[in-house]
């Protein structure tokens, strides 16, 4: 069978993609760009009036003194790299899409390996190019509509941030619609169904992330949460199945899709509790509808509630029935940063190493209850439901902790080094003289030897030094001027590790492109299966769980780990 | 009711009654109008059972299991409809040999509507026998045929069983 497709669109998309690139690079669609990124551009203004101001200087001076006039080069705002961010995505795949394009085009596909890789390409391209749209287009109109409406006195809050229409939730919507209006293209499909690679790529990448302490603490609270509310909803649905008469493969296949991660559950579930192709479609059509509508109503709840990123990864992670609509929910929460997806995917983990072991009870659960049941070999189930990504997840925890990707005791690339302080951030000799007078300040000898360390290094030189004059800044009676001293000496002994802020980067991306990818995958048509009494009892499960989550939240969890 | 006209008889095959349908309640209640209706006519029974492309996004936007969980669920679906869909046949062979009628069996994958078009096209029935809608509040799988676009596309009689179809014959 040959899976590429004969079609232009992957070369059509390039070209696009190219030609965004290209304008960019030229300047010619600035006029666009400082309409959708109003901020940036403002920068822009500030950076280029501050420039001309000293050009202005400078030409005078070197008026006076009869010298040439200076040339200067301007500054980079945070429009210009904002551009030039966009024009090397665009030119690097844009380019690698034309290529391919092109070679598909002209290449007579053979049944194999090189058929198949290259039939997913023009899918990845139809998802790239529309996350592409809405994170440059759609997100900064969203963003700007909604503040408009609000200063204009149209709306007393931004519908934008309240419904928080970022590229995440927009980007899934799109996703959406794409599938049930417009239909899946042919040559797309392959890609498409990709998509599931990119989230799982993005878990692995996740674990570079984490702290020893940190995931230890997570995991612990994980397993808690995910432990109580799985095997109470698992048990809840088993009860009310019965009870309204569901049947036994009804109530096990659904009692997996509600209980632990949802779709996922479910197409796990099925062939061990042999449960009917409409059961399947009635749980599955109940789960997608629930967990849209999370998605959406989560993040509202969320910011009403004023929960930090712990508190909303648990609670997502916990209370959403669905494991894809955990990522959405997360990253529409926090679109900026991924510290709320951090905590929901460590619950997305918990909840599917939980997977096997529900598997195995509804396996048993069905044998007893059903007289013609097939047996389960329990060994298989436990080796062909293991999520062999988490094993991915974890090495790379394990080889960022030993300091392959930054220094090993790096928190998300941070590391501490005084070695490595550049020159021109050494304390200067004016500020060690404010930093001498201080010396009578100190309130202990550690303080003192801290600061005289500090004073003949002009850095600091390890974390305990800079842990005691993070404490010395809190002094109330410490002069300002010696404070912001102290401030930029522990800023300057700080240091990113290029590679694991790849790594954020590629996170942000892998994820947004998964959950378009996976938005093309819910068809209203699936949707529209959810009736009945699985209908009922997911419904009950479902609120129950995000309730009961909540209420564990807000009152048990903390506000960090 | 009207007897087919000589004009509307297919030179080689005979009169074809298509019975079209994607295995619902409304299809199984129009079973006997179908049946009747052929009777009555003697004519030949072309049965169609669509296995309707919804189940192709059964796998939703699972992303957690691994490729062998969803090559097994993929298997087990499409076992249960397979067999889903010859025990349909089957049932519906053995009423068309007990009333002596000729039958012939399509079992196609895809599109309800596209597949009922595309088989009237190709056999020129005297007419086309769906089942309806069920009533509101009774379960089943929400996936029924497009009325319009079955009306547009067709250019023979269409006949629509009532969901009580089976009292009233």
């Amino acid at each position: 069978m040959i899976y590429t497709h004969k079609s232009p669109a992957l070369l059509i998309i390039g070209l696009l993609i190219l030609l965004w690139g290209t304008l960019n690079h030229l300047g010619a669609v600035d006029h666009w760009q400082s309409t959708l990124q109003q901020s940036a551009y403002k920068d822009h203004v500030g950076v280029k009036e501050k420039f001309e101001a000293e050009l202005r200087v400078a030409t005078e001076q070197a008026a006076a003194k009869k010298e040439p006039a200076p040339t200067m080069t301007m500054p980079k705002s945070k429009f210009d790299e904002e551009k030039a961010f966009q024009a090397k995505l665009s030119f690097i795949f844009g380019g690698a899409f034309t290529l391919i394009g092109l070679f598909v085009l002209s290449w007579n596909p053979r049944p194999g390996q090189l058929d198949y890789l290259v039939s997913t390409v023009p899918g990845v391209a139809f998802i790239l190019i529309i996350a592409l749209v809405v994170r440059w287009g759609l997100d900064p109109i969203f963003a700007n509509w909604g503040k408009a409406v609000k200063d204009a006195g149209t709306l007393s809050w931004d519908f934008a941030k309240i419904f928080n229409l970022n590229y995440v939730v927009l980007g899934i919507v799109v996703g959406i619609l794409v599938v049930n209006v417009l239909r899946i293209p042919a040559w797309a499909a392959n890609g498409v169904r990709l998509s599931r690679l990119f989230l799982k790529t993005g878990v692995i990448l996740l674990g570079t992330l984490y702290s020893a302490a940190e995931l230890a603490q997570l995991g612990a609270l994980s397993v808690g949460m995910i432990g109580i509310f799985v095997l109470g909803s698992v048990g809840i649905v088993l009860i009310m199945g019965r009870r309204m008469g569901a049947g036994n493969s009804m109530t096990g296949v659904l009692s997996a899709g509600m209980g632990v991660c949802g779709v996922s559950a479910t197409v796990a579930a099925s062939p061990v509790v042999q449960a009917k192709a409409s059961e399947i479609a009635y749980t599955i059509g109940t789960i997608l509808a629930w967990g849209v509508l999370c998605m959406f109503i989560f993040p509202t709840v969320g910011h009403l509630f004023n929960m930090t990123p712990v508190q909303f990864g648990a609670w997502a992670g916990t209370g959403i029935l669905n494991s894809a609509q955990v990522a959405g929910a997360a990253l529409a929460y926090d679109p900026d940063g991924i510290e709320t997806l951090k905590v929901a995917e460590i619950f997305n983990i918990t909840r599917v190493l939980f997977l096997p072991i529900i598997v195995l009870w509804l396996a048993a659960w069905y044998v007893k209850n059903e007289e013609n049941a097939a047996k389960v070999d329990l060994t298989h189930v436990l080796i062909s439901k293991f999520p062999i990504f988490v094993l991915g997840f974890i090495l790379m925890f394990a080889l960022s902790s030993m300091g392959l990707f930054a220094p090993a005791g790096h928190y998300q690339g941070k590391f501490f080094s005084g070695d490595k302080v550049k020159e021109e951030k050494l304390v200067k000799p004016k500020q060690v003289r404010l930093l001498e007078g201080a010396l009578a300040q100190m309130r202990n000898p550690e303080e003192t030897r801290a600061l005289k360390d500090l004073i003949a290094n002009r850095k600091l030189t390890s974390r305990d030094q800079d842990n005691t004059l993070k404490a010395v800044a809190r002094i109330p009676e410490l002069d300002n001027a010696v404070k912001g001293i102290l401030e930029n000496a522990s800023k300057a002994a700080w240091h990113d590790s290029p590679v694991i802020r790849a790594f954020r980067d590629w996170i942000a991306w892998l994820f947004a492109l998964g959950l378009i990818g996976l938005g093309m995958q819910i068809t209203g048509r699936a949707i529209r299966q959810a009736g009945g009494t699985p209908l009922v009892i997911g419904s009950v499960v479902g609120l129950i769980k995000a309730v009961g989550s909540l209420a564990v939240v807000l009152l048990f969890i903390s506000k960090s780990v | 009711m009207v007897e087919p006209t000589p004009s509307s008889v297919q030179p080689e095959g005979g009169v074809s009654v298509l019975f079209a349908h994607h295995g619902t309640e409304g299809a199984r209640r129009a079973e006997p109008l179908a049946l009747e209706l052929a009777l009555r006519w003697r004519a030949r029974i072309d049965h169609l059972l669509v296995v309707p492309a919804l189940w192709g996004e059964m796998m939703g936007d699972d992303w957690l299991n691994n490729a062998s969980t969803r090559d097994a669920f993929g298997d087990y679906l499409e076992h249960q409809l397979v067999c889903d869909a010859q025990n349909h046949l089957q049932a519906f062979r053995e009423r068309c040999q007990a009333l002596d009628l000729e039958h012939r069996a399509w079992l196609r994958v895809g599109e309800p509507v596209t597949c009922l078009l595309e088989l009237a096209r190709e056999l020129r029935p005297v007419l086309v026998v769906i089942g309806s809608r069920r009533p509101k509040g009774v379960a089943g799988l929400r996936d029924h045929l497009p009325l319009d676009t079955v009306l547009r596309g067709l250019n023979v009689p269409l006949v629509i069983a009532p969901w009580s179809s089976q009292s009233n014959h």
